[in-house]
């Protein structure tokens, strides 16, 4: 405190000289247009500077949550596309404008993926989503560019989804120009592509059709990516085409996915229960 | 420390009166003189005691400059320059310091110091302080070429007016 009165006391004037200046500087600026403009101008090329350094770094660190955030809204945004898409296909004699949330099918849950496998003999992914958020056996997952697999296994935080590259993995899947339908297995070899058998002697198959969910199972609804055909074959004793279907989906370089809840999938297996009791 | 405050006030009064009321209407509109302006006030500073405390100099250099500033419109501008110019005030009397010295317990005797001094005083004070009026006037260095024509033009006219108020009105305090 003493220092500080004798630091006043020896520069006290150079001191009213700043304090006096900022007086003035403060007045010019508040209350003359011209200058007040250029301090504006010109403060605003500094602090718009430093802004945006900040707000790039603070960006930076946001970056998971914006992540997050980004992905829960493409899920909706698919969930609506998906279900409007199944709807209008189930009734194809109406028209809707909109979709009634009591005709909302299937849910999409965001996750991410936290391992992965793509060159064993049976890939799996683990995505940090598990019973807490109501996941279930037997529920699809997909990506943004197309099939991933189904849920195996599921714990509190986290689930094991068989993916679509797995010894094991039977999915069904539709040539999308003309809908018929056979089942995906894979071939063990290539982690790029799949194959898709049982496809009728009849079918008009063609290299570079678009092949897509059929939507038989209540896993996976209709009409979702799976691949383009890059090759077929059939052999002269046999009544199904052998085509190679190539992905769209990389699952080696997937890091999100969405895991599809199905409302009405407990109904529909317990009908088609019903039908197979009967045989 | 016995100032002659009415000496004082009355050049205060006098200067201000002149600045505002008569110099501010004087507008020059011929080539480069358009850029001439006439301040007087700044002498106030010059003349006032050797001996004044600074803060004093300072606040009263703010009060001049705001008084002025009322009637100019121009908010702040002459204040600051006259502040930045009460505080180098003493700079600039050091480097024009006679070789006889100054008598600080007396005050600016112009016979004594001769007639040069003043107007080296007056001239360099002017300078300094039309050069930072200017600049806060135009408030950017982009325009210095137009701030320096200002000062320098301005200067001529007001040295020149500034040498004929010591000669009708001869401070002796």
């Amino acid at each position: 405190m003493r220092n500080l009165l004798l630091l006043i006391l020896k520069y006290g004037s150079t001191l009213l000289f700043i304090l006096l200046e900022v007086i003035c500087f403060y007045i010019i600026i508040s209350f003359n247009q011209s200058q007040g403009e250029i301090w504006k101008h010109s403060t605003n090329l500094l602090t718009g500077n430093i802004n945006q350094r900040v707000q790039n770094t603070s960006d930076y660190f946001a970056l998971e949550a914006i992540n997050d955030s980004l992905l829960t809204e493409n899920a909706k945004l698919l969930e609506a596309i998906i279900n409007y898409r199944v709807f209008s296909k189930e009734n194809e004699f109406q028209t809707y404008e909109n979709l009634d949330s009591t005709l909302i099918e299937y849910n999409f849950v965001p996750a991410r993926i936290t391992n992965k496998t793509f060159n064993n003999r049976n890939n799996y992914i683990t995505l940090n989503k598990g019973y807490q958020d109501s996941i279930k056996i037997g529920m699809g997952v997909v990506s943004s560019h197309g099939i991933v697999g189904i849920v195996r296994s599921v714990s509190k935080n986290y689930c094991l989804v068989m993916t679509i590259l797995h010894s094991q993995s039977r999915i069904s899947g539709a040539i999308k120009s003309n809908d018929f339908h056979g089942t995906l297995v894979w071939d063990e070899l290539d982690p790029q592509s799949v194959t898709l058998i049982n496809l009728p002697k009849h079918a008009e198959v063609s290299v570079g059709d678009t092949v897509i969910t059929s939507g038989f199972s209540t896993v996976f609804p209709y009409g979702i990516d799976i691949g383009t055909i890059s090759d077929y074959s059939i052999e002269s004793n046999e009544d199904a085409f052998e085509v190679d279907v190539k992905l769209f989906n990389d699952i080696s370089s997937t890091t999100h996915a969405y895991i599809i809840k199905s409302n009405k999938q407990d109904e529909k297996i317990e009908i088609e229960l019903e039908g197979s009791d009967e045989l | 420390m016995n100032y002659n405050w009415f000496s004082i006030l009355f050049r205060f009064v006098l200067l201000f009166s002149l600045q505002v009321l008569v110099f501010k209407r004087v507008n020059f509109e011929y080539g480069l003189l358009s850029y001439a302006h006439i301040y007087v006030y700044p002498l106030w500073i010059m003349l006032l005691p050797f001996k004044i405390p600074k803060p004093v100099l300072l606040i009263a250099g703010f009060v001049m400059g705001m008084s002025v500033d009322f009637f100019y419109d121009s908010h702040g501008v002459h204040a600051s320059a006259l502040v930045f110019s009460a505080y180098i005030r003493d700079f600039i009397l050091r480097i024009v310091e006679p070789d006889i010295g100054y008598d600080l317990d007396q005050p600016f005797n112009i016979r004594r110091l001769g007639i040069l001094w003043y107007i080296s005083y007056t001239t360099l004070f002017l300078l300094l302080h039309l050069f930072f009026y200017f600049s806060v006037e135009v408030f950017s260095f982009v325009y210095f070429y137009e701030i320096m024509l200002r000062t320098i033009t301005s200067l001529l006219f007001s040295s020149f007016i500034v040498f004929i108020f010591v000669l009708i009105i001869n401070p002796k305090s």
